[in-house]
C-alpha cells in the first residue's frame, strides 16, 4: 500500500466514523420522539375507546326511544285507520240512503196515485155514478200501481242487501287453514247455473298443494262477484268469454290473478270502480258496490292488496296478493 | 434543453460534504453552467461554508435555500444530517430567484414587494413559482397571501417551509451567499417550460368533533368553551400537545378538513397556537394517522402529478414532505422514499426535504394553500 493510498483510506475512514457518531446522536433523538408519539397513540385510542362505550350507550338509549316513538306512531295509525274506516262508513251510509231514497220515493208516489185513485171509486160508488168503463180503468191503474210498487219496493230490498254485504260481518266469517286452488274449484262449482246458456269457458290452474290461513269465506265472495262483474260487464250476448283464475305461491305472499277477456274498462273509469256506487249498470240493476266489497275484502279482512289491469276490447286482470298468515288484531 | 444535476453528501463536516456534492454535480453536468441552484441542508452545518464553496465553484448561480427536517434525492435517498444541492441548466427555460427579508415586519406587503422586483427581472410571466420561506417568525398563510397577490391567483407557488430537526427554535433561509432567518427565498419559473403537482396527507380525524370557541389568526383559546389545552389533555393526558397528532379543522359547514399542528402552547391561559390560521365558527377534531396510510398518500400525490404531467416526461422530480410524517414513519422513512422512487424513472434526478409547512394549491387554478402533514411532489421538464 502507498502512502497516497492509505492516506485515502484514512480519510474514508474519518467521513465513515463522522457520519456514524452524528447517525447515533440523531436515532436517538428519533427514538426518543417516537416514544413520546407511540405514549400518545396510547393514550388516544384509550380515550377513544372510552368515547366509543359512551356513544354506544347514547346510541342504545336512543334506540330505545325510537322503539317507543315507533310503538306511539303504530297505535296512532291504527286510530287513524279506525277513523277513516269511520268516515268511509259514513259517506257509504249517505250514498245508500240517497240510493235507497229513489225507489221509496217513487213508491209513496205510487201508493198515494193508487189511494187517491180508490178515494175517487169509492165515492162513485156511493153516489151510484159507477160507470163499467171508469172501473175497468180503475183496475189497470191499480195493477200498474201494484207492478210498479212491486219493482221499487224490490230495489230498496236489494239495496239494503248489498249494503249488508259491505258491512261484512266479521263475526261470520270463519277462519282456518285450507288448500287454496281445491276450494277455487268449489266456488266455481257452485257458480255454474251462471254459465248455463252462455258459451263462456272458466279454467283454474295452479299448484294444487298452495294452503292460506285465511277466511275461505270471504275468498269465495269474492270469486262470485268478479266472476259476476265478467258475465254482466264484460261479455255481450252470444260471446265466446275465456276466464282464467290462477293462484301461485310467491315469496311472501299468494297471487291469485282473475282475468277475463271481455270488453275491458276505459283508463277513465278504471280509476273509479273500486269506489263505492260506481257503476255503468245503474239502468241493468247495478249498484256499484261488488268491487267496493272486493276491496274491502281483501285489503282489511284478508290483509292483501289488489290491483287492476284494463284497457278497453283487451279484457281485464286483477291480481290479488294475500299474506300466507294473517297477522291477529 | 433542460439540464438537472443533483448532488448529495452525508457528510458531518461541512466543508468534506460541500466539495463532495460539488464534485457530483460536476460530473452530471458535464461542462454545463447552471443557471440556479436549489441547496437543502441539515441544521447542524456552518451554513456559510457551503455557500462559498457553492460560490467559488459556479460564482453567476442564482441560488435559494433553507435548513430542513430531512432530505431527500436520488443520490442518497433519504438522509438526515445531509447536504443535498440541485442545479438547473437551460437555454430555453427562465429562471429568477428573489428574497423577501425580514417578513416578520409586514408579511404580505414585504414578499408581494419582492415578487414584484424579481418579475420585472423575467421577458415573460411566471408559469409557476418554488418558495422556502421561513415558518418559525412569520404566518405562513401571510407570507403566501404576498405572493399570490404579486403573481396572480393562477399561478402555484410550491415549496417547503424550513425546519429545524424538530427543535422549533430558529430556522435558515439561503440566498445567493446568505444565510438568513425570517426571509422568503423564492424562484420564478418562466419560459418553455411545463409541470405537475400532488398533494395527499394520509391523516384521518377520530373522536369527538369539537366546536371552536374562541380564536384569533393562528392562536386558538377555547374549544366547546373550555380552554384549548384542556381539549389535548383529554386525549393525550397532561403532555404537552404534540404535532403529530394534529387537529383536522372543518371550516363552517364544510364537511372537507385541512390540518393544523400545534407548535407552542401558553399553560397559564390554556391556549394553543397552531400551523396555520383557523377560520371563525370551525370544528375540529384530532387526527390520527398510520404508517400504511401515511405511505400511500405519498403514493398518491405522486400517482396524481404523473397523470396531469402535461409533457412527455419529466426532467426532475421535487418532494416536500412534512417533518411530522417523518416523525411517525421513523425507520420506515427510508422505505417510503423507496416506494415512491420505483414508480419513477431510475435515472430522474429528484431532490426535496422534509419541512414545517407545505405549499401547494388545493386543486387546479386554485390558489395556493398552507398545508401540514402532506406530502407535496412537483415534477417538471421541457415540453
Ligand atoms: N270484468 C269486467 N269487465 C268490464 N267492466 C267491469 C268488469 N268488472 C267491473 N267492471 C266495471 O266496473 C263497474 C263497477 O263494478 P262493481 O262490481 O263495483 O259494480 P256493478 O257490477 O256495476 O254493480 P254491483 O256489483 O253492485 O251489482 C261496473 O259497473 C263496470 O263498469
Ligand atoms: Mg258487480
Amino acid at each position: 500500500m502507498t502512502s497516497t493510498d492509505a492516506e485515502t483510506t484514512i480519510r474514508q475512514l474519518q467521513k465513515q466514523n463522522r457520519i456514524l457518531a452524528k447517525q447515533l446522536k440523531r436515532s436517538e433523538a428519533d427514538r426518543a420522539k417516537l416514544e413520546d408519539f407511540n405514549r400518545d397513540k396510547e393514550s388516544i385510542l384509550k380515550r377513544i375507546i372510552c368515547e366509543l362505550q359512551e356513544s354506544q350507550s347514547v346510541l342504545e338509549k336512543k334506540g330505545q326511544d325510537l322503539e317507543q316513538t315507533l310503538h306511539e306512531l303504530t297505535l296512532t295509525q291504527s286510530k287513524l285507520v279506525e277513523a277513516e274506516k269511520m268516515a268511509a262508513l259514513g259517506a257509504l251510509v249517505a250514498g245508500v240512503a240517497h240510493e235507497i231514497n229513489t225507489p221509496i220515493g217513487t213508491s209513496i208516489t205510487l201508493a198515494s196515485t193508487l189511494g187517491d185513485e180508490t178515494k175517487d171509486l169509492v165515492k162513485a160508488m156511493a153516489q151510484g155514478s159507477l160507470k163499467r168503463s171508469r172501473f175497468q180503468n180503475y183496475l189497470k191503474v191499480a195493477q200498474n200501481c201494484a207492478a210498479l210498487l212491486f219493482i221499487n219496493l224490490d230495489r230498496a230490498g236489494q239495496l239494503v242487501q248489498s249494503f249488508k254485504q259491505v258491512a261484512v260481518d266479521q263475526s261470520s266469517l270463519e277462519q282456518r287453514t285450507f288448500l287454496v286452488k281445491p276450494y277455487l274449484m268449489e266456488i266455481i262449482t257452485s257458480l255454474s247455473p251462471h254459465f248455463k246458456n252462455t258459451y263462456h269457458q272458466i279454467d283454474l290452474v295452479g299448484d294444487d298443494t298452495i294452503t292460506l290461513n285465511s277466511y275461505p269465506g270471504a275468498i269465495a265472495q269474492i270469486v262470485t262477484n268478479l266472476v259476476t262483474n265478467s258475465l254482466t260487464h264484460a261479455y255481450g250476448d252470444g260471446d265466446h268469454g275465456h276466464i282464467t283464475l290462477e293462484v301461485c305461491a310467491k315469496e311472501h305472499y299468494i297471487l291469485l290473478r282473475y282475468k277475463d277477456d271481455g270488453g275491458g274498462i276505459s283508463e277513465q273509469n278504471l280509476s273509479k270502480i273500486f269506489e263505492p256506487f260506481f257503476t255503468t249498470a245503474r239502468n241493468r240493476g247495478g249498484t256499484g258496490l261488488g268491487l267496493h266489497i272486493i276491496y274491502n275484502l281483501v285489503t282489511q279482512n284478508l290483509q292483501g292488496q289488489i290491483s287492476v289491469s284494463s284497457q278497453p276490447d283487451q279484457g281485464t286482470q286483477f291480481d290479488i296478493k294475500l299474506p300466507v298468515h294473517l297477522k291477529k288484531n | 434543453m433542460l439540464k438537472i444535476a443533483v448532488g448529495h453528501s452525508n457528510d458531518p463536516d461541512s466543508l468534506e460534504a460541500a466539495q463532495e456534492v460539488l464534485e457530483q454535480c460536476n460530473q452530471d453536468l458535464a461542462g454545463q453552467a447552471p443557471q440556479v441552484g436549489l441547496l437543502l441542508t441539515a441544521f447542524d452545518f456552518e451554513h456559510s461554508i457551503i455557500l462559498e464553496q457553492i460560490n467559488a465553484t459556479f460564482p453567476d448561480l442564482q441560488l435559494i435555500g433553507g435548513t430542513t427536517d430531512g432530505e431527500l434525492s436520488s443520490v442518497l435517498e433519504f438522509q438526515q444530517d445531509s447536504v443535498t444541492l440541485m442545479l438547473l441548466a437551460s437555454d430555453e427555460v427562465e429562471f429568477q430567484t428573489g428574497v423577501a427579508r425580514h417578513v416578520s415586519q409586514n408579511p404580505v406587503e414585504l414578499t408581494r414587494q419582492a415578487v414584484v422586483n424579481a418579475q420585472a427581472q423575467l421577458s415573460s410571466d411566471p408559469k409557476f413559482c418554488i418558495a422556502i420561506p421561513e415558518s418559525l417568525t412569520a404566518s405562513g398563510d401571510d407570507i403566501l397571501q404576498g405572493l399570490q397577490t404579486a403573481l396572480g391567483a393562477t399561478v402555484p407557488i410550491l415549496g417547503g417551509a424550513t425546519a429545524d430537526q424538530a427543535e422549533m427554535k430558529c430556522t435558515y433561509q439561503f440566498f445567493n451567499q446568505e444565510v438568513l432567518q425570517d426571509a422568503v427565498p423564492f424562484l420564478l419559473v418562466g419560459g418553455n417550460v411545463v409541470f405537475s403537482y400532488g398533494v395527499a396527507s394520509g391523516w384521518t380525524p377520530i373522536g369527538k368533533r369539537s366546536q371552536i370557541t374562541k380564536a384569533d389568526k393562528n392562536t386558538i383559546y377555547e374549544i366547546d368553551g373550555k380552554p384549548a389545552l384542556d381539549f389535548y389533555h383529554y386525549y393525550i393526558n397532561n403532555f404537552v400537545p404534540s404535532a403529530a397528532y394534529p387537529l383536522a379543522v372543518f371550516p363552517a359547514g364544510e364537511d372537507r378538513f385541512f390540518l393544523r399542528g400545534s407548535l407552542t402552547h401558553d399553560p397559564e391561559i390554556g391556549s394553543i397556537t397552531v400551523s396555520g390560521d383557523i377560520p371563525t365558527d370551525a370544528t375540529v377534531q384530532i387526527t390520527e394517522a398510520s404508517l400504511d396510510a401515511i405511505i400511500s398518500a405519498s403514493k398518491a400525490a405522486l400517482t396524481d402529478a404523473l397523470k396531469h404531467y402535461p409533457g412527455k416526461q419529466p426532467d426532475a422530480a421535487l418532494f416536500f414532505s412534512c417533518s411530522w410524517r417523518r416523525y411517525i414513519l421513523g425507520t420506515r422513512t427510508k422505505e417510503e422514499y423507496q416506494e415512491i422512487s420505483t414508480s419513477l424513472d431510475s435515472n430522474l434526478p429528484i431532490c426535496g426535504f422534509y419541512t414545517f409547512g407545505e405549499l401547494a394549491p388545493l386543486r387546479d387554478g386554485g390558489p395556493t394553500v398552507f398545508h401540514n402533514t402532506t406530502f407535496t411532489t412537483l415534477l417538471l421538464g421541457t415540453p
